[in-house]
């Protein structure tokens, strides 16, 4: 096993690679930017190292410095969390020739699933069902123009080297599909510095089912079954769940044996997920493998008993998978919550900026993994999850009410956050029933605004801020020579005289 | 006593008398009567009528950010106007318009020039935050005053990016 890790990121996801490395009793090495000295990660490693300014470019993706920095502190191994270096092949590829495990799949593996052509084609010819579309790249305008025909409109647009919804373009008719190009081609050009895009058959009303898989370094691989994240604005996630409200345990079987597959035919080793996209026929069509661990990681563990980041470890330093494929089953029920720092009332405008106050929300199947804590400076340059809100219950519904009655509890005060937007979306009658699909929040919440609370509520908030606004609470701190406990403090409100007319 | 606050812009006035540990509070024609407890420096426990209700507050500067029961009041102290008169704040004179960045980011780009005119809705500059692009508007049809900032500056969400002047 390894004696030392570098954590190549930041934030909660850094936290949460710390925390496993902890309990393996393996030594975490922090890198972070200037921007994060005094953050999270940084607390709770055992070593931290500078790797340069606050833009990512110069710190969290700058490959030399990192790599330089494992080798002269003496990590055996890097995990690069997700987002940054997470599917880079060329890092991969560095790491290797420097002697540093990359904690992830070999360079190869990535290099295949991260070309979103070369994938299709290899499923194709492997019988792994993909979404009907182009598995070329186009010569030319006019080739593309059969090709939209060939397929159908309405056909979406998609960038090879394609992530994160950039470059996606819907298109149609064929008017539309000279400018769609354009765009996304600018668009993918400006995202991945590769501005190759292809076709794909738009599927109407998808829903988007992930299977989590692992594989160890000698051919074993096994699938921990499902994740439904169907609940995305801007194309990305903001709710997933365990298990899926659409699956039935036959299908469950077929796309997770299918899962398995493509990792096989792929060369892949260690964690990664496989992505679906299953149309209101409940057919369901290979999307792309995301090479690396999962923002939405925690509902699998929660209700398969797995503890990924360790077993992501455990592979990459060469031990056998343990677990067998009979083995695995799924316990109750896991929702997870991305908590973003932007203000949902407006659309999603980052919110960068202090927290003045946090406090997590606690009880039995509550579990919270944050990056940032009361007095954190959120940073402007990176990107806004703040922390995740996981809950585990027997059923779907307790889980749901479970999550609503978390998220009633969640306190992050300075900063705007997706919180009360997250409260309306799990209380909604088509998400408690099941019935998500990746358009949920456009046909449900397009604009959408917090409403006014109760007239009691402001009152009572506003009586708040007087009382405060009298009795700042830290000059009665220091008053009664205890800066946080507080004894009796109506004796020393009394001094302010409460009441009195001015 | 009597308190002053801004909600959303909106002026809010509240009388509130202390009786031993009671208070009452006086907001339009309602009272409410509540039995108060501090927690913590950032804590209240109020009781209204035998039900609880804890009150987080947390201050920046004039704001102060009010949680109980689930939500979030951002509420400033004193009126909007007299706020802005103690700024010197001249956003609210007709005719001129100062453009804020509505969040602290970099400035990727400036799109406009000194004495350019502009048209209402147009892009004046890109600021990033958080590996977004958010275009600022212009909120007026006019021409630019005066341009604050260069490519590369990092703005809060009060520092002015540019002046407008409003066609006459």
């Amino acid at each position: 096993m390894f004696k030392k890790i570098l954590i190549a990121n930041r934030g909660e996801i850094a936290c949460r690679i710390i925390w496993a490395c902890r309990e393996m009793g393996i030594v975490s090495l922090a890198v972070y930017s200037e921007a994060d000295r005094a953050g999270l990660h940084v607390q709770l490693a055992d070593e931290a190292v500078c790797i340069g300014p606050p833009s990512a470019v110069e710190s969290y993706l700058n490959m030399d410095r990192i790599i330089e920095t494992a080798r002269t502190s003496g990590a055996e191994a890097i995990h690069p969390g997700y987002g940054f270096l997470a599917e880079n092949p060329e890092f991969a590829r560095r790491c290797e020739s420097a002697g540093i495990v990359f904690i992830g799949p070999n360079s190869r593996a990535l290099e295949l699933v991260g070309d979103k052509v070369r994938a299709r084609q290899t499923m194709e010819k492997s019988g792994i069902p993909i979404i009907p579309g182009m598995n070329h790249v186009a010569a030319d305008m006019a080739e593309y123009t059969v090709e939209a025909r060939k397929i159908g409109y309405p056909v979406m647009i998609k960038a090879s080297a394609g992530g994160g919804g950039k470059g996606m373009r819907i298109v149609c008719s064929e008017e539309e599909l000279r400018p769609g190009l354009e765009a996304g081609q600018l668009e993918a050009k400006a995202a991945f510095g590769d501005e190759t895009v292809y076709l794909e058959k738009y599927i109407e009303g998808p829903r988007h089912v992930e299977f989590q898989v692992l594989a160890d370094n000698y051919g074993h691989i096994v699938h921990l079954f499902e994740r439904e994240c169907s609940i995305q604005r801007r194309h990305q996630k903001i709710v997933e769940e365990t298990p899926s409200p659409a699956l039935t345990p036959e299908l469950r079987l077929r796309m997770g044996e299918t899962a398995r597959k493509v990792l096989e035919v792929s060369g892949y080793n260690n964690a990664g997920t496989v992505e679906f996209l299953l149309d209101r026929n409940k057919k369901f069509y290979f999307l792309e493998v995301n090479a690396r661990l999962q923002v939405e990681h925690p509902v699998t563990e929660l209700t398969t008993g797995v503890d990924l980041v360790q077993q992501q470890i455990r592979i990459a330093a060469g031990e056998k998978l343990s677990l067998r494929q009979e083995d695995l089953v799924q316990r109750g029920h896991a929702v997870e919550c991305r908590i973003y720092a932007e203000d949902p009332s407006n659309s999603f405008l980052p919110s960068p900026g202090k927290i003045l106050y946090l406090r997590e929300p606690r009880g039995p199947g509550v579990r919270h993994d944050g990056g940032v804590y009361s007095g954190w400076e959120v940073p402007i340059y990176y990107d806004p999850i703040l922390a995740k809100l996981i809950v585990w219950a027997e059923t779907r519904d307790s889980a749901c009410a479970r999550m609503a009655a978390a998220l009633d509890d969640y306190v992050i005060l300075g900063i705007s956050t997706t919180i009360p937007f997250l409260k309306e979306v799990i209380a909604h009658q088509q998400f408690r029933e099941g019935k998500t699909t990746t358009g949920f929040i456009k046909s449900f919440f397009e604009n959408w605004r917090e409403k006014e609370g109760p007239e009691e509520w402001l009152t009572l908030a506003l009586a708040a801020a007087a009382l405060d606004e009298l009795s700042p609470s830290q000059k009665i701190a220091k008053a009664a020579g205890t800066e946080e406990a507080v004894h009796s403090p109506w004796q020393l409100l009394g001094r302010w005289r409460i009441g009195e007319k001015t | 006593m009597e308190y002053e606050f801004t909600l959303n812009g909106v002026p809010k006035t509240i009388t509130v008398e202390r009786k031993d540990e009671r208070i009452f509070v006086h907001h339009g024609d309602k009272t409410l009567e509540a039995e108060v407890r501090v927690i913590s420096a950032n804590a209240f426990s109020f009781l209204v009528g035998g039900r609880s209700c804890l009150v987080i507050v947390a201050r920046d500067k004039d704001k102060k950010y009010v949680w109980l029961n689930g939500r979030t009041y951002l509420i400033q102290s004193g009126r909007e106007e007299q706020r802005q008169a103690e700024r010197g704040d001249d956003r609210a004179q007709k005719g001129k318009s100062v453009v804020t960045a509505p969040m602290p980011g970099k400035v990727v780009k400036v799109c406009v020039a000194e004495k350019e005119a502009v048209r209402k809705n147009q892009t004046l500059a890109i600021v990033e935050a958080m590996k977004m692009e958010n275009e600022i508007k212009s909120p007026l049809e006019g021409f630019v005053k005066k341009i604050h900032v260069s490519a590369g500056d990092l703005v809060d969400s009060e520092k002015p990016l540019l002046e407008l002047e409003a066609k006459t």
